[in-house]
């Protein structure tokens, strides 16, 4: 990309928000963060897409798994929500992390969805209270912040740039999806393919938590980390309490944000890839946002077209678990890491395009994790 | 270098009324847009734009309600042809404390020049008015502006507190309720409900008390030095009340004008309009909220 005339009337040249590689964050303390633990919390309950759609209230004809790909997804029992999700991620993150809570010093809850105690939307306090208090993380900086899917991507990016002045040392993002109820009121409406709300019937309730610390001189760890609001695209997806019953309902032109996702993001991937000097084919695993396996496929190929080059591996979890928002990359990695698909000096790259539009970008060595869930190749 | 605040500015339902009954959003992009114009800023310049407002038109969830705002002021809608500059733009939620936190997070990205300019807007008005249960903080949107000066000092610390024992003093939720001639649905509707016990305005004040102290004792800071003390708490006489308990005059305490005293995400922008800042070489932010989270920042000039 040519740099040369892009300079910015603050003096950027970067398009996205940008940290470490070649010269983003000039004045940051030049430590590096890595992961060290990512946890997870699914719900023992799946639900199939087939049993989904026939509870739909009218005959709509989709086949949904043949047209996303997701062939079942984990739903909430009985006292599960979105706060026990986020405190079960957050409690096996700290495990494979082998630290304490207390030896968090920021704690960030990152999830779209906000219930605590069944289908109650809390507002005040924020769920970080609450979970701060039942970890015991008692030095830790707490609060919520909220970015559609991109949620703990965006928490991500707020600790490394923390971890990388030397601000803190470490720190964890959370996040309790309870979405499986969308599906439920969009299966009340949904009539045709084309239905707003068709985007619903492929939610997946989970919890996932990730835990950033401070890695020794000379270790690897997270290398380049991009975020950009394209906001002329904001409306594209709109989520708010449902007026036919208990919960949520989201209405999405889930074929626009698809399209502009690709198109936008195309510039934000070279951003990325050149500040940190590589080519899309040194990534050895890409893990895109989970929404269908057909709209990872078609987008992963449109990339490897633009780019004229492809990473190793794209990640997809999306068949078994759904679609589970803000957890979605992190429940990915977690399952990869316990399967133990990851090599030691495998580089991965998170992809978040997210309702904003959001495009994040986090590229990492995966190093230690791998021993970290009982694997050394 | 220091975190500076450039601008801040405020909008109220009264003052911005471009619709019958402004929502949070044009409270928000009024009091956005009003913050760059008194900067001398244009919103192609921002880099980060956080939303800190909680109590949302239609109580929003999807997408962030900062990306709302960021395409309503027009801050680098898409990406252009050739490199330029965009802006990232996400919500917070720290109750009362939101607009001090998203402070905090622009101040580290300033720091670490992975930002050069942010700004932090909170707004909150009643999202559906006569529904509605409890809701009773004034509508206000509120935006501070911030950016880096190597010459000045600024924001020089941040402590944070929660105080889990009170949550329940101060609850907010959406939830189903039935209702035979409620709602679209005919059965019921979500409606949401703010309980503040009795007893909030006393912990709260306690709460913020102990965190001011700890948190000057910390920084080496004689509370006689404090200029301007910027104290929100979304309760009426919180300021007055705080600075009594503290030993500061009621002559350094940055009034909430009538009608605003219970002002919620927004209030200490709105305190931030008595325009003593400038004058002030040493100002302290106490923001207490639902929690109890207690936030406190020092700012010196």
């Amino acid at each position: 990309m040519d740099k040369s005339g892009g300079r910015s009337v603050n003096g950027s040249e970067h398009w996205m928000a940008m940290e470490g590689g070649t010269d983003a964050s000039p004045r940051d303390g030049g430590y590096t963060s890595r992961f060290v633990g990512i946890g997870a919390s699914l719900p023992e309950r799946r639900l199939s897409s087939e049993e989904l759609m026939a509870s739909t209230k009218h005959q709509t004809g989709i086949d949904l798994e043949r047209l996303t790909g997701v062939r079942e997804r984990r739903i909430a029992g009985e006292g599960e929500d979105s706060y026990t999700l986020a405190l079960g991620a957050a409690r096996d993150a700290l495990a494979y992390a082998d630290c304490a809570a207390e030896d968090l010093d920021v704690l960030i809850v990152s999830g779209i969805s906000h219930y605590v105690g069944g289908l109650r939307w809390q507002l005040d306090p924020p769920l970080s209270v609450s979970l701060k208090e039942a970890l015991g993380a008692r030095r830790a900086i707490s609060f919520d912040i909220s970015n559609a899917c991109a949620g703990m991507v965006t928490g991500v990016f707020i600790l490394n740039d923390m971890i990388r002045q030397g601000r803190i040392r470490r720190g964890m993002v959370v996040s309790g999806e309870y979405i499986s109820q969308l599906g439920v009121n969009a299966a009340r409406e949904v009539r045709t393919v084309m239905d707003e709300q068709l985007a619903s019937l492929t939610l997946g309730d989970a919890g996932a938590a990730a835990i950033l610390e401070r890695a020794p001189e000379g270790a690897p760890g997270i290398e380049v980390a991009g975020f950009t609001t394209l906001a002329e695209h904001s409306r594209l997806c709109l989520a708010f309490p449902a007026k036919i019953g208990p919960g949520v309902s989201m209405y999405s032109d889930a074929r626009t944000i698809h399209d502009v996702g690709i198109e936008d993001t195309v510039p934000m991937l070279r951003e990325a890839l050149d500040q940190a000097g590589l080519e899309f084919d040194e990534i050895d695993y890409l893990i895109p946002h989970q929404t269908s396996t057909r709209a990872i496929k078609k987008g992963s190929e449109e990339f490897y077209a633009r780019m004229g080059h492809a990473p190793k591996h794209v990640v997809v979890t999306v068949n078994e678990f759904g679609n589970t928002s803000s957890t979605s990359h992190f429940v990915a990695m977690w399952k990869y890491l316990r399967e133990g698909r990851f090599a030691k000096d495998d580089r991965v790259m998170l992809l978040a395009i997210a309702s904003g539009l959001e495009v994040g970008i986090v590229i990492f060595k995966v190093d230690q994790l791998v021993e970290r869930y009982g694997h050394d190749h | 270098m220091g975190t500076i605040i450039e601008a801040s500015a405020t909008a109220t339902a009264t003052a911005h009324q471009r619709s019958m009954t402004p929502g949070a959003l044009e409270l928000a992009d009024a009091a956005a847009r009003a913050c760059l114009e008194r900067a001398n800023r244009t919103a192609e310049e921002l880099d980060l734009l956080i939303n800190a407002g909680i109590y949302h038109d239609k109580i929003l969830s999807e997408p962030a309600f900062a990306s709302l705002i960021q395409e309503d002021i027009g801050a680098n809608l898409g990406h252009p042809a050739v490199a330029g500059h965009g802006t990232f733009s996400f919500d917070v939620y720290n109750g009362a404390c939101g607009l001090l936190t998203g402070i905090h997070l622009v101040d580290g990205m300033l720091a670490s020049g992975t930002a050069e300019l942010g700004m932090v807007v909170a707004s909150d008005m009643d999202p559906e008015p006569g529904i509605s249960q409890g809701f009773r903080f004034p509508g206000v949107g509120g935006a501070v502006l911030l950016s880096a000066d190597d010459s000045r000092a600024g924001f020089t610390a941040f402590r944070f507190a929660t105080f889990p024992e009170f949550a329940e003093l101060f609850q907010s939720a959406v939830g189903w309720q039935e209702d035979a001639r409620g709602g679209l649905a005919g059965h019921g509707r979500n409606i949401l409900t703010v309980e503040i016990a009795e007893s909030y305005a006393a912990r709260v004040l306690e709460c913020a008390e102990a965190t001011a102290r700890e948190f000057t004792a910390a920084q080496v800071l004689d509370l006689g030095e404090v200029d301007l003390l910027v104290a929100t708490g979304s309760v009426p006489g919180f300021a007055d009340a705080l600075a009594r308990r503290l030993s500061v005059s009621g002559e350094r305490v940055a009034p909430l004008p009538d009608g605003l005293a219970s002002a919620h995400t927004a209030a200490p922008a709105v305190a931030l309009e008595s325009e003593r800042l400038a004058e002030a070489s040493t100002v302290l932010f106490v923001s207490a909220g639902a929690g109890i989270t207690v936030a406190a920042a020092l700012y010196r000039a």
